[in-house]
């Protein structure tokens, strides 16, 4: 054609590209209300590690002192046995953050087991875990875990198990769908032609490819675990007083309140909810957006 | 005389150098049909959107000049083309995604003539059906009170050409307008986009991948990649003397019978200079830069130093 | 329609009988002895036995469930051994404080979340957007308990707008006639404003508390959802053909984005239909959810028996009245083709 006129063939050409594009923005303000979630927990996780090391004693009474406003020798103040509010708050930090995140990745390693196996091989073992499923989650995950720690008895342990059981259905659903669908893929064909049992080839090949959505979720769920059981403790279900835990606290200061000693239940019902923005900022903000 | 004239559009991502067209100009007549053709990610569809002010999010026009008879629609201060005195109307790839699904498609026509005319509720009602009956479709009447999901993919582009009419446009940009439809509707509808034409004047901006589809319905044709005008020319210009590299290569795609969609490295947009530079067999150190359309005959211009090399090559050797 | 209503129908009677098994047999796992409650710390072995026998505890469990299930058919729920009243009535009486709640604090998530939702997703990533996904994200952090308790010392306590939290109207207060159960409208049916007016200050903070948490994830669907229609094409078609900014947002944008908006609605107030147990007793509120939780704190086995199974019902009851909805909104969608996302 038009060829003719044209020079001879030259080698293949590579052409000057300009540097930098969108991908280098950095993560803050790409995603701020992450970084904002990242840094509240990361101050969290600093005083559940370090804080119970420089505070005064969360149980040592001093009637003597008892509900005292906030100042500087007690920055959220004392409560009615005496006790130092922020010392209680601190210690309270490591419980309720460990329960918090233990039941998260429980309730993501069981319900994502369970999904993995009702998705990939279906049938009646799908039929069957799915409508189970549907009946844990037609009542509130709250009262399922009231009624199984009355079941199981009142203890910490306890607590755990009984709300990581409320939030296993949600994985074994997420699981389940994403199991669905990675099924279908080509790659799972592939390894079971290369001689994969199949038990395999669902734990081994589909779940990995399964977990970034669980693990949005499961930031979640740390959150919500987190208000959940606090707010047993506070219905004085699982933990119990005088143990430090914001749920207790905010309990036993409901009763200082009309008295105008808002400083007993203030600050740690405002740990447990900042805790658990932190939480969800992260997960909203990796969850939310990109899925 | 033109009726749209499009001048030195370049639009690219907010903060960031990329851009996504890159000194386009085009011009279309009235009563005539220009094809903007090119392959997936050439900016067809970006340079359609720029025209009709709909830029999407984190898309910004950074200049260029848009006229309709000599007046320029580009405001200045705002960097978008103003909607209120544009006299377009764009039909789009996808009519049944294009059409509200919870609205019945009689209502979507007559809301224009509403908007574009004053009309009362039952006067723009009786219009839609009306110019339901003229883009052809039997038992328009019935067919209004339908919404778009009982309806096929053919019945939706005629009832989304209906709606472009509705609003009396000089210039129709036509996005791919066939590209979701079977062979036989793709005909009907081709054929109803030139009985238009010839009824209305209006000018026609067809934008589409397809050569079989320029050849058809196209009088001139500017050829488009990675957001750079290639080549530009009449019909008889592009596919019987293409010039640039791409045109010939676009060209040999279809008699080899390759889709040209699937494109085996697509566009970079960050590379500098000729952006079809890492594709082309010809490419050599002068592509680094962008090529000037150079004139290679009468009307027909295109883009590549190859036109210019000839001379340059052979005084130095 | 009526294939889809027996479809419905017969999914929704497996459910309920799987939750009334499951929960049976929960139940009968639950440590500490009922009869012992009822008859008080110092009663003797044969008061007891005649307690376990009144009430069928001393028949082998299998027996118990026949017996159960054959009254719970008829709509018996049996006798709660906590008060000894018949559980169907007691439900019955507390259900309308519980979905009276519900249903305000609903309606003020809803009112509250959806403008918030199209203004975040009009103006998506300004500030405006910002600031209201901030609001969801401390709404779905946000405990009960806490939020009841701060607002009943801010304005209780502390600046006396609101009535103290002693539950659906002043103690000395006479309640309106009964007719649907809830008190601002049967005041109003009786033409009883100012009773009428009383018992919304006594809504005002629960309903708040639970319509704050019940916000946030009204503004999140409203978004995403938003978002969604005011990308597709057939949004950007009705710009491209020059309707107006408001209209594109209003009847294009928001009336399609309504179709997960309202399952999210339905979901959550199927949330509220057991009543929230911690606002209740936060705000002595007479509903079913302080019902059961005072039953689970005694072993009332009946009595919590008779809540989950009511409020599983109204569950299945809801879903198909959001099906109705549903096949309204969206003229694509036949009954029952709802897709679950």
């Amino acid at each position: 054609m038009a060829a003719e006129s044209m020079p001879g063939r030259s080698r293949r050409f590579v052409p000057p590209r300009i540097d930098g594009g969108a991908e280098a923005l950095p993560l803050a303000s790409r995603k701020p209300l992450a970084v904002v979630g990242m840094a509240i927990l990361a101050v969290y996780i600093l005083l559940a590690a370090v804080g119970p090391f420089f505070v005064a004693d969360p149980v040592a009474t001093d009637p003597v002192n008892a509900l005292l406003p906030p100042s500087f020798d007690h920055p959220m103040g004392t409560d009615n046995f005496g006790r130092d509010v922020f010392a209680r708050a601190v210690h309270s930090a490591r419980l309720d953050l460990t329960l918090g995140i233990a039941i998260a990745m429980c309730a993501m390693v069981i319900g994502s087991a369970i999904g993995v196996v009702a998705g990939y091989w279906g049938g009646a073992v799908d039929e069957t875990l799915m409508r189970f499923t549907d009946i844990v989650l037609a009542f509130p995950g709250f009262v399922l875990a009231l009624i199984l720690v009355a079941v199981l008895g009142n203890s910490t342990l306890n607590v755990g198990v009984a709300v990581t059981a409320a939030f296993v259905p949600y994985f074994i659903r997420l699981t389940r769908a994403q199991a669905l669908s990675e099924r279908e893929l080509e790659y799972v064909d592939g390894a079971k032609l290369a001689g994969n049992r199949s038990a395999r080839v669902a734990f081994i090949h589909v779940l990995p490819n399964s977990l970034q959505p669980s693990l949005v979720t499961a930031t979640l769920v740390a959150g919500w675990a987190i208000l959940t059981v606090s707010g047993l403790a506070f219905l004085g279900v699982g933990i119990k007083p005088p143990t430090a835990e914001w749920g207790v606290m905010v309990s036993e200061g409901a009763r200082d309140i009309d008295a105008g000693h808002w400083w007993t239940s203030f600050f740690p019902g405002g740990m447990i909810v900042l805790a658990a923005m932190a939480f969800h900022f992260i997960g909203d903000e990796f969850g939310g957006r990109e899925a | 005389m033109s009726t749209l004239e499009v001048e030195g559009l370049t639009v690219g991502v907010t903060r960031s150098p990329t851009s996504i067209l890159a000194d386009v100009s085009f011009s279309v007549p009235a009563g005539k049909i220009v094809g903007l053709v090119g392959e997936s990610g050439s900016g067809k569809t970006m340079a359609a959107l720029t025209m009709m002010g709909l830029l999407p999010d984190g898309i910004e026009l950074r200049s260029g000049s848009v006229r309709m008879d000599g007046r320029q629609l580009l405001d200045p201060a705002r960097m978008t083309v103003s909607r209120e005195s544009a006299d377009m109307a764009m039909i789009f790839q996808h009519p049944q995604a294009a059409l509200n699904p919870t609205m019945k498609v009689g209502r979507q026509i007559a809301r224009v003539f509403s908007l574009q005319q004053g009309a009362g509720r039952s006067e723009a009602m009786s219009q839609s059906i009306e110019m339901l009956r003229r883009v052809g479709i039997p038992g328009a009447a019935r067919v209004a009170g339908a919404h778009p999901h009982q309806l096929s993919g053919g019945m939706c582009q005629r009832v989304m050409i209906a709606m472009a009419l509705a609003c009396r446009p000089r210039i129709l940009i036509a996005d791919e307008p066939t590209t979701a439809l079977d062979v036989t509707i793709q005909a009907q509808i081709f054929d109803l986009i030139r009985d238009l034409v010839a009824e209305t004047g209006a000018g026609v901006l067809f934008i589409t991948h397809d050569l079989a589809a320029v050849a058809e319905m196209c009088d001139s044709v500017t050829v488009l990649f990675g957001g750079q005008v290639m080549e530009e020319g009449s019909r008889d210009d592009i596919f019987r003397r293409p010039r640039h590299p791409y045109t010939t290569y676009l060209l040999d795609s279809v008699q080899k019978e390759v889709d040209p969609h699937v494109v085996e490295a697509g566009v970079d947009f960050e590379l500098v200079g000729c952006r079809f530079g890492h594709r082309c067999d010809y490419a050599w150190e002068a592509c680094g830069e962008v090529p000037d359309l150079v004139a290679v005959g009468e009307g027909h211009r295109s883009a590549c130093f190859l036109h210019t090399a000839e001379v340059t090559r052979a005084g130095a050797s | 329609m009526w294939s889809y209503l027996g479809r419905r129908l017969l999914v929704s009677v497996v459910t309920v009988a799987g939750i009334v098994v499951v929960v049976f047999f929960i139940m009968r796992i639950l440590p500490g002895d009922a009869a012992a409650v009822r008859a008080g710390p110092y009663a003797s072995e044969e008061k007891l036995e005649q307690i376990r026998e009144q009430f069928g505890l001393s028949d082998p469990v299998p027996t118990q469930f026949v017996n159960y299930v054959r009254d719970a058919v008829r709509g018996d729920l049996g006798t709660s051994i906590r008060t000894g009243g018949k559980v169907t009535e007691e439900l019955l009486i507390r259900l309308p404080a519980s979905l009276e709640l519900a249903f305000y604090a609903v309606l003020l998530a809803v009112l509250a979340g959806v403008p918030v939702g199209i203004v975040a997703a009009a103006r998506r990533d300004t500030w405006i957007d910002r600031a209201a996904r901030v609001v969801a994200v401390l709404g779905s952090s946000m405990a009960f308990f806490w939020l009841g308790l701060m607002l009943t010392f801010l304005f209780f306590f502390r600046l006396g707008w609101f009535p103290g939290p002693v539950g659906r109207l002043a103690i000395t207060t006479e309640p309106p006639e009964t007719i649907t159960g809830f008190f601002t409208v049967d005041a109003a049916l009786a033409g009883n404003w100012a009773l009428m007016w009383e018992a919304f200050t006594y809504l005002a903070l629960p309903a708040v508390t639970v319509g704050f948490v019940l916000s946030a994830p009204i503004i999140k669907i409203v978004r995403s959802s938003m978002i969604e229609t005011l990308d597709s094409e057939y949004v950007r078609t009705a710009r491209a053909l020059g309707v107006p900014h408001r209209e594109v947002l209003f009847r294009d944008g928001f009336r399609n984005a309504l179709i997960p908006v309202t399952t999210a609605i339905g979901i959550i107030f199927g949330y509220m239909l057991g009543g929230n147990i911690i606002v209740e007793l936060i705000f002595a509120w007479p509903g079913v959810g302080r019902y059961a939780y005072e039953a689970l704190r005694v072993n009332d086995l009946e009595a919590l028996q008779g809540f989950v199974i009511v409020v599983g019902l109204l569950y299945i009851v809801l879903n198909v009245v959001i099906d109705f909805v549903y096949s309204w909104i969206d003229p694509r969608i036949k009954l029952g083709q709802r897709v679950v996302a």
